[in-house]
């Protein structure tokens, strides 16, 4: 492979790497936080993880034609701190950002103020060491940081979707810095994900997910599945997030453990949400979120939260201890954005 | 010596884009509004079209609603717009 510098767009600075960081923040070329200074041999190494030229679109901008290339996309995976095997990963969540289903235009420019929620699922988070354990939400972990951050860098440095000019999120959230986890394939109780979604047990696969604000779903008491999930569809119903949007909630190891030990599949989980995650006509009326249009899609007598079981997402991740599960609330409130998935390509001589 | 940075900017897109004419004169024009399809989005057009209307003489020649605020305009909607319209108002309703 040819040098990367002789046919991109580049900078000189001076041999200091503190100097060199300084530049990044000079050119805007952060989210805030310092970046690792993108030097050619450290793009160039994200770039052999990849088989395709690095001229090679990957993502387009539905809205101005803005397009990422994998030499883009490796040189923001470089910046937000990514190993070049966490690169393959990246380059499948963008592809499937990109499709047209997702909208990440809408979802990045939106007061609604979401993050591109990635879930990794497969042999891969095992490969490169992602946590699906305990925290997997939080701090702590190079590979499920550096993903997440690489996501929110294109969107700003390729993409152009900057906060206060073309990211007009009312008040955002933590998660917009980076939002990535894994799923805990020990503690899934049910076929991973990876498989759900129909790419085979040794395909890992990536999924994108326009969320709002994380909610935390507590329950220490609970015993039985009703206990659980009552109280998850509890937190999908109520009258602040509630909307015809998917969802999205990852269940903890426990929780899991306590739902699945009476026999309840994962569609039995989804079926069961999808019934007690509703409002009725009239506290939708009250609080003027009511949308007839949207109600009588839905062709049920009360308000649900999305339009049919299929519509929300299960995983499970997280530690060994606690009652503590999630529900992801959607930025779209109908189908302004559709969870996408992706195969992972890890191998890169196939 | 020096470190080279690669920039991480993307390509293509909006820099390839300018600006339409000023308009020198508005008596008397075609306007095309078009809708995001958020609430009231519709109330506001239509109110701002009024004022065309009564103070240059203008008239409302197309209305499309593209009933997605966060998608782009499908390209029929911009070639029904341009059709018959010298100017576009388009608004955010909430």
């Amino acid at each position: 492979m040819g040098s990367v510098a002789a046919t991109a767009k580049t900078v000189a600075v001076e041999d200091d790497v503190l100097a060199a960081i300084d530049t990044c923040y000079e050119r805007g070329w952060t989210d805030g936080l310092p970046v690792v200074p993108p030097e050619q041999s450290r793009v160039e190494a994200m770039l052999a993880m990849e088989g395709r030229p690095p001229e090679t679109v990957i993502a387009t901008h539905p809205t101005t034609g803005l397009e990422c290339s994998i030499l883009a996309a490796a040189v923001n995976a470089v910046m937000a701190g990514c190993l070049p095997e966490y690169f393959p990963v990246v380059v499948a969540a963008l592809e499937a950002a990109s499709e047209p289903g997702y909208n990440f235009h809408g979802s990045a420019a939106s007061t609604g103020g979401s993050a591109p929620l990635l879930i990794v699922a497969g042999p891969v988070v095992a490969d490169i060491g992602m946590n699906a354990a305990g925290n997997v939400f939080g701090p702590g972990n190079r590979a499920n940081a550096t993903i997440g951050r690489a996501m929110r860098l294109v969107l700003m440095n390729v993409f152009e979707m900057i906060p206060g000019i073309s990211d007009q999120s009312t008040q955002g959230h933590p998660g917009k810095y980076c939002s990535c986890i894994a799923e805990r394939a020990e503690r899934n109780p049910w076929e991973p994900l990876n498989v759900e979604l129909g790419f085979g047990e040794d395909i890992s696969s990536v999924t994108v997910y326009a969320g709002a604000g994380f909610c935390n779903v507590e329950n220490h008491g609970g015993n039985t599945p009703e206990a659980i999930l009552d109280c998850i569809a509890d937190s999908m119903a109520n009258l602040g997030c509630i909307t015809t949007g998917q969802s999205v909630v990852v269940l903890s190891p426990e929780h899991a453990e306590i739902v699945a030990a009476t026999g309840w599949s994962k569609d039995d989980v989804k079926k069961y949400l999808f019934e007690r995650a509703a409002q009725p006509v009239e506290a939708m009326k009250r609080v003027r979120k009511y949308v007839l249009r949207e109600h009588e899609r839905q062709g049920t007598q009360d308000v649900r939260r999305g339009f049919g079981p299929d519509d929300i997402l299960i995983t499970v991740a997280g530690g060994d201890a606690g009652g503590h599960s999630a529900f992801i609330p959607s930025w779209s409130r109908s189908r302004g954005s559709i969870i996408q998935s992706k195969p992972i390509g890890v191998c890169i001589d196939c | 010596m020096s470190i080279t940075l690669i920039d991480p900017g993307g390509r293509g897109g909006s820099t390839d884009r300018t600006l339409a004419p000023r308009l020198g004169d508005l008596n008397g024009l075609n306007i095309g509004l078009l809708s995001n399809g958020k609430a009231n989005a519709d109330v506001l057009l239509r109110e701002t079209a009024e004022l065309f209307v009564g103070d240059f003489g203008c008239k409302v020649t197309g209305f499309v609603d593209k009933r997605n605020a966060s998608r782009p305009a499908l390209p029929e909607h911009h070639r029904e717009l341009a059709d018959t319209a010298d100017f576009l108002i388009t608004a955010v309703g909430d």
